[in-house]
This record gives C-alpha cells, sequence and structure tokens, in this order.
C-alpha cells in the first residue's frame, strides 16, 4: 500500500511536470485540444443529423443516444488521458529508452504513463462530459444519488475495460512484437461501435461485440441501466468487469515484463 | 519537365507501397466504417421504404462508393509538406528545375494510383458489406469524380502553402480532414442535412469530393443537374487555380529553411 501512495504521489508530480511541458507551446495545445473536441464532435454531428430525419434509432432517442454517446467518450478520456504516453512504447522500446526506465526505482508502467501529457485527449473529456451533463439532464432521467453513483462506477469501469485491451496489446511491444497497427485498430472498433445500441448491429455482431472484445461494456450495458432499458439484472455489476478485465492485463503487462530483453542500444 | 513529374509520381507510388502494412489496417477500417453505416441506416430506416427521396438500397449504394472514393482520393501531400517543411528537407524540393506544386501534384497522383491497385482486393469486400448495383450513369459519374479529384488536390496544395506562413500544419490538415469528410456527405447524404447546415455543405465544395458523384451514380441527379454540377466543378477548379496561383507567388518569397 506504501509503495501503491508512493507511485501514486510521484506519478502526479511526473504528470505536472509533463504538464508545464505541454504549457511551453501553448498554442499548439490549444489547437490540440480543440481537434480532439472537433474529431469527436463530428462523429456526434453525424448521429445528429440522422436523427433530425428519423426519431428513433433501434428504439433509441436522440438524448438517450447522445448520453450513451457522452458516456463512452468520456470512459474514453478517461482512458487515454493517463495511459495516452503508452501509445508511443514501441518507440520507447526501440530506441533503448525502455532500458534506462527500468533502472529507476519506480514501477515501470507508471514512469511510461507520466511520460506525457494528453492533449487531444483532453478535448475529448470536454464534449464528453458537456454530452453526458446535458443529455443527463434531457434524456428524462429521474436521477437518484444511487443512480448518480452507478453512472459514475460504469464510466469508470468501462474506461477500465477500453484500458485493459490497450495496456495488454501494448505490453506486446516488450517483447518487440510489433502490435502498433493492431492496437489502432482495436481502439478504433471501441471508438466507432461503442457509441451506438447494441440492438442496431443485432446477431453475430452484437455478440462478438459483447463476448469477444466487450465494447458494449464501456458504455452499452451501462446506459440501459442509467435509461431504465436494462434487460438482465446483471447489467447492474457491468462496472466491475473493468476493474476483473484491467487486473488481468496488468497481469499481461507484468508478464511481458519479466521476459523484457533490451535492444541492447 | 514531363520526365521529371512522372519520376515523382513514381516516387508517389513506391511511397504508398512502402506503407503496405498500413494499407492493410486502413482497408480493414474501411470495411468496419462502411459496415457499421450500413447497419446505422438499416436500424433507421427500419420499415420505412424511402427518405429524403432516397430507397435504403440506393442509401447504402451511395454510402459504399463515397466512401470508397474518400479513402481512395485522401490526399498525403498535406503530411509530407507539413514534415519537409518542418525538418528543412523542402529546401531540395524548391530546389529542383520542376515547379514545387506541380512535384507535390505529380507525387499526389501518383500515391493516388498506387492506392488504386492497392485497394483493388478490397473492393469486392466492401461492395459485399455495402451492397451496390450497377449504374447506367457510369461516364457522368467517372467525369465528375475525376473533377472532384482534382478539386481535392487544389485544396490540398493550399494547405500545404499554409505550412510557409504557419511552420505547423499537423493540426490544420488533421481539421482539414474532418470538416472536408463531413462536408463531402461520406457518413451521410447531403440530402439530409437538416437547414442552414444543408445550405452551407450545398455552398461548400466538399460535396463534389463524395457526394455529387455518388449521387449520379445512384441515379439521384438528373440529366440537367448533373450539367449543372460539372460546370459548376470546373468553375471551383478555375478559382481555386487563381487562388492557388496567387498564394504561391506570395509563399515562394518568404520560404524559411528549417535546420540550414
Amino acid at each position: 500500500m506504501a509503495e501503491l501512495t508512493r507511485a501514486l504521489r510521484l506519478y502526479w508530480r511526473l504528470q505536472r511536470a509533463a504538464m508545464r511541458g505541454a504549457m511551453q507551446y501553448r498554442l499548439n495545445t490549444v489547437i490540440g485540444i480543440l481537434t480532439g473536441a472537433v474529431y469527436q464532435g463530428s462523429g456526434f454531428a453525424f448521429i445528429w443529423v440522422i436523427m433530425h430525419t428519423f426519431p428513433s434509432m433501434a428504439g433509441w432517442s436522440l438524448p438517450q443516444i447522445a448520453f450513451l454517446y457522452g458516456m463512452r467518450l468520456t470512459a474514453h478520456a478517461l482512458c487515454m488521458l493517463p495511459l495516452s504516453s503508452l501509445i508511443g512504447i514501441d518507440w520507447l522500446v526501440r530506441e533503448g529508452e525502455f532500458d534506462r526506465i527500468l533502472l529507476r526505482p519506480l514501477n515501470p508502467l507508471v514512469q511510461v504513463m507520466a511520460k506525457r501529457m494528453g492533449v487531444g485527449q483532453l478535448g475529448d473529456l470536454l464534449v464528453g462530459v458537456v454530452l453526458l451533463a446535458v443529455a443527463g439532464g434531457a434524456a428524462g432521467i429521474a436521477w437518484t444519488p444511487g443512480l448518480l453513483a452507478f453512472c459514475a462506477a460504469a464510466v469508470v469501469g468501462g474506461a477500465l475495460v477500453e484500458a485493459a485491451f490497450f495496456l495488454a496489446l501494448s505490453s506486446t511491444a516488450l517483447r518487440m512484437l510489433d502490435t502498433f497497427a493492431l492496437r489502432v485498430f482495436v481502439d478504433d472498433v471501441f471508438s466507432r461501435f461503442g457509441s451506438y445500441p447494441m440492438s442496431v448491429f443485432g446477431g453475430v455482431t452484437q455478440w462478438v461485440l459483447t463476448f469477444v472484445l466487450p465494447v458494449a461494456f464501456v458504455a452499452y450495458v451501462p446506459a440501459t441501466v442509467v435509461l431504465g432499458k436494462a434487460v438482465v439484472p446483471l447489467a447492474y455489476a457491468s462496472p466491475l468487469l473493468g476493474v476483473a478485465l484491467f487486473a488481468v492485463a496488468y497481469r499481461i503487462w507484468a508478464g511481458q515484463l519479466r521476459h523484457y530483453q533490451s535492444v541492447g542500444a | 519537365m514531363i520526365r521529371s513529374l512522372r519520376g515523382m509520381a513514381r516516387i508517389g507510388l513506391r511511397f504508398q507501397f512502402a506503407y503496405r502494412s498500413e494499407v492493410v489496417l486502413t482497408s480493414l477500417t474501411l470495411i468496419a466504417q462502411v459496415f457499421l453505416l450500413r447497419m446505422v441506416w438499416t436500424a433507421v430506416y427500419g420499415e420505412r421504404r424511402q427518405a429524403a427521396d432516397l430507397t435504403l438500397e440506393q442509401l447504402l449504394a451511395y454510402l459504399t462508393l463515397a466512401n470508397l472514393q474518400t479513402f481512395a482520393t485522401m490526399p498525403v501531400i498535406t503530411r509530407l509538406a507539413h514534415f519537409r517543411i518542418r525538418t528543412g528537407t523542402v529546401f531540395f524540393d524548391l530546389a529542383r528545375p520542376v515547379g514545387y506544386l506541380p512535384q507535390m501534384a505529380a507525387f499526389q497522383a501518383g500515391h493516388t494510383a498506387g492506392a488504386l491497385l492497392l485497394l483493388s482486393p478490397v473492393v469486392p469486400v466492401v461492395l459485399l458489406v455495402g451492397s451496390i448495383t450497377s449504374t447506367s450513369h457510369a461516364l457522368p459519374y467517372a467525369v465528375a469524380l475525376a473533377l472532384g479529384y482534382v478539386i481535392g488536390l487544389l485544396m490540398a496544395l493550399l494547405i500545404c502553402l499554409i505550412g510557409f506562413w504557419t511552420m505547423e500544419t499537423g493540426a490544420i490538415s488533421l481539421l482539414y480532414r474532418l470538416v472536408s469528410q463531413f462536408f463531402a456527405g461520406t457518413m451521410v447524404p447531403l440530402s439530409f442535412f437538416p437547414g442552414a447546415l444543408g445550405v452551407l455543405a450545398d455552398a461548400l465544395p466538399f460535396k463534389y469530393l463524395g457526394y455529387v458523384p455518388a449521387a449520379i451514380y445512384v441515379g439521384r441527379l438528373s440529366s440537367a443537374e448533373i450539367a449543372r454540377a460539372l460546370l459548376v466543378e470546373l468553375a471551383w477548379i478555375a478559382a481555386l487555380w487563381a487562388l492557388l496561383w496567387a498564394l504561391w507567388r506570395l509563399a515562394h518569397r518568404r520560404v524559411v529553411i528549417n535546420g540550414g
């Protein structure tokens, strides 16, 4: 426990340094945040334009889909804000930079995480939270403190589901396996398909997106609970899946780390 | 001059082939995109036969085509110019006896040719996923698409030139890609855009990159509308060409080479 608090304290310090670093290029930071926001905003603009003509998508109204979209996006931002530096892990390994990380007395994952600040992800977070707040009011949800707490837990759980896949795939870079392309694709599937009611896809696709690559658990399943559309009571336990998956992913990371071989640079 | 441009086009083609794995990945993304659009639109149509004058079959064919088009014609030179201006290697481009803009245009043309070659095995899969039928407007479709490609190329060259002032076009070109794809109608046909958004999309040149050719293909435009669209395309090309020429005269005088 003492180890964990120490790691968190150091992470926070390093992250603050990264933040100061990002603010040296103020304009670039602002443009980065804006681009993140526009990127996610254009995805929602698509749904908005469609639902201008069609009032319902698989039984979901526009505010309901907006809520789902906001939940997915906030979870995505919460996942990527701390983990965005992992995107460049192939490079860290190839350039021998990772050797230096292993020499320092702090958990290597924490060190990699603290390398940079995810500027674009701040834009994602902005759009996600705004959508959640606006749609949370417009979708006619009977908010109770319990439901609010569930919603917060679900967003964190969703972030952990996505983070688990991202971390597990990233850890293969420690064995010099290039999974960069695969990671981008998986991230794309999470973003692209996660923002729609799964009933839109139906059949095999819905099954795959629920049980093989559990995109459905990032936002769809918990959103059905919040919006009163849940079909199985087990949906209430959905935030726990993220915790379990992330624990497995961390084990995978630690396992790969034991087999790390330096490039010898 | 022609020979050196052909050389540039060849480099563009090789550049495309050097990143094969990236192409495989983006092809997968393209298939996922078309599949997603098919599912979403089928769900919203539900029992409806028609919306905004389009049947579901027409719409799916339209979307498949529009996505294939934008994917194949995606500009690469904005990325290239960004990199070469930032690192100062743009000096070598400027020192060549052939104009900078013709070089870039030739490179892009070669790159697109490479994309078409690499895309050919994917096309059947995309067509299958997106469901598409043959057309009776093949010729006007091809002409509209070719002119649209020139419009897209000229706009990409404009973005490249902006780099001579700002040095940094990474964010601008990403923004350009997002905005142009949205207004090209790759996810929603322009006929669905409501009110002011529809007016804006109709006025911007982006629709010639996606919506107009694809709408001609599925028989959504009448002969008079097609003729008018082709004329407006020519006018856009003339206007963008003039703008590009004027901007280039200013840009090459203010070249700053990074890194000496």
